[in-house]
């Protein structure tokens, strides 16, 4: 009778994601918490904010979706966001047209995710160290373009793609909405997206199978340049000027993002609609630590325990997984 | 007072299989008890829950009348049991002494390591055992058997040492060697501690042991006397029927045609200058030890290790493949031998794992995966190759191992290759189920595709192949036709290399 009670709620847990519904209460908890602690939290103007501030950690976090699922990692973003945000209004700056800047910008980041793509596949680092490596690198040539100032953007067009607006929403939001549809459907529905997760969970048993795990890495990795620095442009466009110093721990927050939303370290695991409600979560946790005036340091520490949260959640996730397979197995082998 | 070790009831689940299940048998001092039973059979496992490696799913085991419960194997040392496994322990820049005192060097009262007194104390025992070595080499300056001696000692030097298991130790000894270690094994016998002996040599075990424990499938069978039961019996105790009739039963009628593979000279960082030919409708036997690179030519072949010379023609056809991608598309396929690493995607379902080999097919122009003819193909292969699974959507590693392994050979049939590669195809899989694949692999001949079968199990390969290649040293070191074939012939063209046959 349980038993098949138990079922029951199964099913409906599968039909969510048993994990998503986790999420999605944790999501209520903290808007009711911060609506309850400041009462312009929960309004529409508010949650535009939100939106805006979340457009460029959600548009990384369709990266790190990939690239954590195929079993790799970035800590660079941050570094190549200001960099492309920087180089756009240099270029710019030069008398160059807009567009001319953000396809010049563009194949930057497409250059620093090639690079990734060759430690990690021929140098054969680890993706955590190597990508250390561009995170340094980047940030300094972001400096370095500009003689450490920030660059004023007068370009028309340019500054009109920062104040673009459709249907009430800033442009920025709009493009992170369309990466998690396009890539989304991409990971769910495509080859390439599903031989992310085949390498993600076994690179070589994917490999004999017929796959190209470094390409497929190599494409993640560019995937990631490319949206980081599309991500970089419009926040310079925002700004109206290229910073060298902005977007720290831009890559921070989008992994803390993607592992909330059920993507496994170890690979293999997840999908972006997780990332999506992560990306919720995470940015709602930030603007509401803010607007109930957390001071900033103890802000850092909260983020911290956000992560270890994710973290810890995706180890207990794992042990979950690990489990039910002994459970199942030892009704199969009877 | 002799000890006792009892197992209560133990049991071992892992994922996809039942390794031990409901074992009790008691083990007693002062004799030396053999583990019996086929690979897979639960043997290795049952030790490493002895020891504390794995913690056990179900039951307990009693040392002396008290319940043991270890959180690691140097728990277990620290109690008084140790497992002395086939690959070494040591640390071979030590010396002697280091090593049998590792962790518990004697030290004065100013905590500075004595090494003299260690030397002395090692000493001692190495005049125990009467073996020719000093206390202050360096392992690595000894000899394979002489380091699993050390180890030995390491283990003996603990006075607490009441049970002593060996795992398969004599697989890399010479015979004098061998000697060496029974006396060895006599002595502690003598001490009364409880030895445990896991071999698969059927003439050891008549040699040392005086009783015998039998596994089969991760259960225990029964406990008897060596001197008592005749070898040929005790083989049909392990392996539970009459492999023979399986064989005598295959469905063999078949044309074997023309030349579909053609290798000629390839070699890579793992094998030297292999050459040899596929028959349509043939299955080509690879026999040899294992390390001797049966799957290494393979590898090379389906372009998973690069080759460094050779050629391969396939119908008369040159072929590079540059990539096992490439192989597939060429029409090889490999069914990788060690099924968990290289053959499953354990994240993936079962439709996951069969349709990843199908992408090109089940996609379109712009790379969408249509659904319908993913489930096409996942239901056509559940259905040819009787795959028990309830749904195609399960995860791959719920199912058996059996069935895990119908499920990455179905991916390769899938593909609608000419040659088959099967790399110990049958390795850790039920009895029933390997008859399962016997008449597959004989069916897929049947069918006009060459295959190449990888076995360690000589009734197998003999019982299948219409010819066997023999390698050792990493090349082919002889060929023999199925009517010549025999266990003694191809252990000696894989042990010696040479074929006295004539």
């Amino acid at each position: 009778m349980s038993n098949q009670k138990n079922k029951k709620e199964h099913k409906l847990l599968n039909l969510i994601g048993g994990d998503k519904l986790i999420l999605l209460g944790a999501i209520v908890v903290v808007f009711a918490l911060f609506t309850c602690l400041n009462r312009n939290f929960l309004t529409w103007q508010n949650m535009v904010n939100l939106l805006v501030a979340a457009s460029l950690v959600g548009i990384v976090a369709v990266g790190h979706t990939y690239l954590i699922i195929a079993g790799q990692n970035d800590l660079s973003p941050g570094s190549l966001a200001a960099f492309s945000g920087t180089l756009a209004a240099l270029l710019l700056s030069f008398g160059m047209p807009a567009g001319v800047s953000i396809v010049i910008t563009l194949l930057a980041g497409v250059t620093v995710g090639l690079f990734n793509a060759w430690m990690v596949n021929k140098i054969k680092l680890e993706a955590f160290i190597a990508t250390l490596v561009t995170q340094s690198v980047i940030r300094g040539l972001a400096y370095i373009i500009c003689d450490g100032k920030p660059i004023a953007i007068s370009n028309k067009t340019f500054i009109a793609l920062g104040k673009a607006r459709f249907l009430g929403l800033p442009l920025t939001v709009w493009l992170m909405i369309l990466a998690f549809v396009i890539f989304g459907f991409i990971l769910a529905r495509t080859k390439f997206g599903r031989s992310v997760y085949a390498i993600g969970g076994s690179s070589e048993a994917a490999r004999l199978a017929g796959l190209n795990p470094q390409r497929i890495i190599t494409l993640c990795f560019i995937l990631i340049g490319v949206l980081t620095s599309l991500g970089g442009i419009i926040f310079a466009a925002r700004m109206n000027s290229g910073q060298p110093a902005a977007n720290i721990n831009l890559e921070f927050d989008a992994i803390t993002a993607v592992i909330l939303g059920g993507v496994s370290f170890a690979g293999g695991v997840g999908s972006m609609f997780g990332t999506v409600l992560g990306v919720i979560l995470i940015q709602a946790f930030n603007t509401g630590l803010i607007m109930v005036n957390v001071p900033t340091f103890w802000q850092y520490v909260a983020r911290g325990a956000l992560l270890l949260f994710a973290l810890t959640s995706d180890y207990i996730r794992k042990q979950r997984r690990e489990k039910e397979l002994l459970e199942a197995s030892m009704r199969n082998v009877k | 007072m002799s000890s006792v070790l009892e197992f209560k009831g133990i049991s071992k689940y892992f994922p996809g299989v039942k390794a031990l299940d409901n074992i009790c048998f008691k083990a007693y001092g002062g004799e030396v008890l053999a583990f019996l039973g086929e690979n897979g059979a639960g043997k290795s496992t049952l030790l490493k829950v002895l020891n504390g490696d794995y913690q056990p799913t179900k039951g307990e085991y009693l040392l002396d009348g008290v319940q043991k419960h270890f959180h690691s194997p140097h728990e277990a040392i620290q109690e008084g049991i140790s497992v002395i496994y086939q690959e070494r322990q040591i640390l071979l820049e030590l010396s002697v002494a280091e090593n049998i005192y590792l962790g518990r060097m004697p030290s004065n009262r100013f905590g500075v390591i004595d090494t003299g007194k260690a030397n002395k104390m090692a000493a001692e025992i190495i005049r125990d055992f009467g073996l020719p070595i000093q206390p202050t080499t360096k392992v690595k300056d000894l000899s394979i058997a002489y380091q699993q001696m050390v180890e030995i000692m390491k283990a003996y030097s603990r006075e607490n040492l009441k049970v002593i298991c060996f795992d398969e130790p004599t697989a890399s000894l010479s015979d004098a060697e061998i000697d060496c270690l029974f006396e060895v094994i006599q002595k502690l016998k003598e001490q009364g501690k409880i030895i445990i002996y896991v071999s698969h040599r059927m003439k050891e075990i008549q040699q040392i042991a005086d009783k015998v424990a039998i596994f089969k499938d991760g259960h225990y069978i029964d406990t008897v006397v060596t001197k008592e039961v005749p070898e040929q019996q005790l083989i049909k105790m392990m392996v539970g029927r009459d492999l023979g009739d399986i064989f005598n039963n295959l469905d063999r009628e078949k044309e074997i045609g023309d030349v579909l593979l053609d290798v000629r000279n390839v070699s890579s960082d793992y094998v030297k200058e292999v050459s040899f030919t596929l028959h349509k409708g043939e299955v080509l036997g690879f026999s040899g030890l294992v390390g001797a690179g049966r799957t290494e030519v393979m590898r090379a072949i389906i372009g998973a290790d690069k080759r460094k010379t050779g050629e391969i023609f396939l119908e008369g056809k040159k072929i590079e493949n540059r990539s096992p991608k490439e192989a597939m598309d060429n029409g090889i396929v490999l069914v990788p031998e060690d099924r968990k690493m290289q053959g499953i995607l354990s994240n993936l379902s079962v439709s996951g794992n069969i349709n990843i080999a199908l992408m090109d097919q089940n996609a379109n122009r712009l790379g969408i995966i249509d659904p319908e003819k993913e489930k096409e193909a996942v239901e056509k292969g559940i259905r040819d190759f009787k795959v028990k699974t309830p749904s195609p959507d399960k995860k791959i590693v719920e199912l058996s191992g059996g069935n895990q392994q119908k499920c990455i050979v179905a991916r390769g049939i899938a593909t609608n290759p000419k040659v088959l590669i099967l790399d110990e195809p049958t390795k850790g899989i039920d009895v029933g189920a390997k008859s399962e694949f016997y008449n597959m692999i004989c069916e897929f001949a049947k069918q006009g595709l060459g295959v190449i079968l990888i076995s360690s199990e000589l009734p197998e390969v003999i019982g299948l192949s219409d010819r066997i290649i023999v390698m050792k040293s990493l090349r082919i070191s002889g060929e023999v036709m199925r009517e010549e074939a025999t266990e003694d012939r191809l252990l000696q063209l894989g042990m010696i290399g040479e074929d006295t046959h004539e």
